[in-house]
């Protein structure tokens, strides 16, 4: 009798754990699918921001003529056409202004890359009495946007000399020896290289933030091993700086593939394609000697068709990001670009 | 080889003449280290400034022996701030903007950058979807879109674009009896809500690289010590990542102030495309002397704050 009450008792008491440690379950699973419905709504509601204008440009861009002013075409058009990629591609002069872009690309960030990591290596790790203020200038020159300078500049490499070399043989000779740098890909070379290129500045602060997060063992041991500052920072530092070199890469390679600013300053020909997008408004006459159009027919196209350059233009980027975002975001975990 | 040489230049140094102290030689080689940008910085920078330093108390005019100059003084500054109509206007308004909306990116990233960092199904498609402004939006592609395709031809670059405007909601907040200025404000935010998300990709990027440098051990330590997740994060996340917050922070200050969309920046523009080079770099000048002075406050607040672990 006893020893079956307390087994009874025994029972509740166990009984009432167990409604306890379900309803603790239930509790977590609930907010777990709270989380994961806000999680996701949240995603889906960003998606839709940040996909809106590609998606308004993949739809207006394949629209034929007969759908802009079609009230029931809203997304999808009725007359999916090309047309308009192929009046595109005439007025961009897209693969030479394709080559002229990597011609300006392919150098500038290949040398921006490692001159920046360069300098911020030299800022993170090595003191001296004037470092401070002159990471104050360096931040400064983040700030001091191209706009302000462009003009001397413009100057500068019409008649460029090297470090003034130039202008002491003009001493002797008589006759300043300048090179005209305009119209060449030069300008963006010679700026990336002395970190002063698109953006250098901000490459040199984020590399700066990563190695000063480093930790000083590895360069302790390879000091200990006889390696001097250089080969430390070549075959120790560099290889692991992955994953900053790779966002950085990306970034220069973004920044340089977008700009026009600097590229409408310094090239009359040779265009890249940011900036024959810019003119292809400009350009659209071009069609009407080509194709026989009417004026009023250029009119209705002059949308579409810039749509179209729109795309064409953000492609190789996009295909590159959509190629290269598992490496650069696995990157990102495994090394992490900024401690 | 290029080792070789510098290595023997450094013994000759050590051994030959003066030997260098320990600190001497550290010095010397961040000097090397930092020379390209330092030269780069003399020629391609700082000249080039004070030449547009200098036509700033110039008048501008093409002759026939190319751009003329002619001393006026102070006449460009006199005309900036006394004269001109937008100018003053533009900067506090420009000033007063930047100071609400650089929180709301930084917030709006750490959130997202905290979604985005556990594991769950679907990650890679939303880290690429979160990351996709960094590739347009810094370029001419998202200008040409917003002059020409969602800004209905405004030439408001910048501003709210028309699919997200909530005109409707500032209506219905002054009807409830929510304060005026409360719900102007509220209304302002939701407006830019989507030019706001496109310019945090790069905080993002960031944040979220900061975030995976962690340590796992911290929080196993945390949970152990029996830390909730908010103190988790205020205790560990938040000080870990302070650095790369700092970063963000700096970088959102600059980009708002150096955007083609700032209404300063596109008087600068507009300025230098006119020809009228000498009162664009005024203008420009005045612009950068204001908005370093608001980065040393920035920094001078924020910089001590700052956790650095090594």
């Amino acid at each position: 009798m006893k020893s079956i009450k307390v087994l009874k008792l025994d029972q509740i008491h166990q009984s009432i754990k167990m409604d306890e440690l379900t309803m603790s379950i239930i509790r977590k699973n609930i907010l777990r699918i709270l989380k994961k419905l806000f999680l996701y709504t949240f995603i889906v509601c960003m998606s839709y921001i940040l996909l809106y204008p590609v998606l308004f440009l993949i739809s207006n861009a394949f629209r034929a003529k007969e759908d802009l002013f079609d009230p029931s075409v809203i997304w999808i058009p009725k007359h999916i056409t090309l047309a308009n990629f192929e009046y595109a591609n005439l007025l961009l002069s897209y693969p030479t202004a394709i080559k002229n872009t990597l011609i300006m690309l392919i150098p500038s960030v290949i040398i921006q890359t490692f001159i920046c990591m360069m300098v911020g290596y030299g800022f993170a790790r090595f003191r001296f009495p004037e470092r401070e203020i002159l990471f104050g200038i360096l931040l400064f020159t983040i700030i001091v946007p191209i706009q302000t300078i462009i003009v001397p500049l413009y100057v500068k490499f019409r008649y460029f000399d090297f470090l003034y070399l130039g202008r002491l043989i003009g001493l002797i000779t008589g006759k300043p020896l300048t090179v005209n740098l305009l119209d060449t890909p030069w300008p963006f070379y010679i700026l990336n290289l002395f970190g002063m290129g698109i953006r250098s500045s901000l490459y040199i602060f984020v590399f700066r933030q990563f190695f000063r997060n480093m930790p000083t063992e590895l360069e302790e041991a390879a000091k200990i091993d006889g390696c001097g500052p250089f080969s430390t920072f070549i075959r120790i530092m560099v290889p692991n700086a992955t994953g900053a070199i790779i966002t950085v890469m990306l970034f220069t390679i973004v920044w340089h593939w977008n700009d026009y600013y600097v590229s409408t300053m310094f090239n009359n020909e040779n265009l890249p394609v940011s900036v024959m997008l810019t003119i292809l408004n400009t350009r659209m006459s071009m069609l009407q000697a080509a194709q026989g159009f009417s004026s009023d027919d250029i009119y209705l196209l002059g949308s579409t068709v810039l749509e179209a350059g729109c795309l064409m233009v953000m492609l190789p980027l996009i295909i590159m990001y959509i190629i290269g975002q598992r490496y650069f975001t696995e990157s990102i975990e495994r090394t992490g670009i900024v401690g | 080889m290029k080792k070789f040489s510098l290595n023997k230049l450094n013994m000759n140094r050590v051994i030959g003449r003066k030997k260098l102290s320990l600190r001497e030689r550290e010095a010397m080689y961040g000097r090397l280290f930092i020379l390209p940008w330092l030269i780069g910085l003399v020629v391609f920078f700082i000249v080039p400034f004070i030449d547009s330093v200098y036509y700033t108390f110039q008048k501008l005019s093409f002759g026939d022996n190319g751009l003329e100059f002619t001393y006026i003084g102070l006449e460009n500054y006199i005309y900036a701030f006394t004269k001109d109509p937008d100018y003053i206007k533009n900067l506090t308004s420009s000033i007063t903007n930047m100071l609400y909306e650089v929180p709301i990116v930084i917030v709006f990233s750490i959130f997202v950058a905290y979604l985005l960092k556990d594991e769950f199904k679907g990650r890679t498609y939303a880290r690429t979807i979160f990351f996709f402004p960094v590739i347009i939006a810094s370029g001419v592609v998202i200008t040409v879109l917003k002059e020409n395709v969602l800004g209905s031809g405004s030439n408001m670059v910048g501003s709210a674009t028309t699919i997200f405007r909530a005109e409707n909601l500032r209506a219905v907040m002054i009807n409830a009896g929510i304060p005026r200025w409360f719900s102007m404000y509220v209304v302002d935010i939701v407006n830019k809500i989507f030019d706001l998300t496109w310019r945090s990709g790069v905080q993002i990027l960031l944040i979220l690289a900061a975030l995976h440098n962690i340590p796992k051990s911290f929080y196993e330590v945390a949970i152990i010590e029996g830390a909730t997740e908010w103190e988790k994060f205020w205790k560990i996340t938040f000080p870990m990542i302070s650095p790369t917050v700092y970063v963000a922070i700096i970088y959102s200050i600059i980009d708002y102030f150096t955007d083609y969309g700032n209404q300063v920046m596109r008087m600068v523009v507009t300025q230098a495309n006119n020809g009228r080079f000498e009162y664009s770099s005024t203008l420009a000048i005045v612009y950068f002397v204001v908005v370093m002075i608001i980065i040393l406050i920035v920094n001078r607040i924020i910089g001590k704050r700052v956790v650095y672990l090594s």
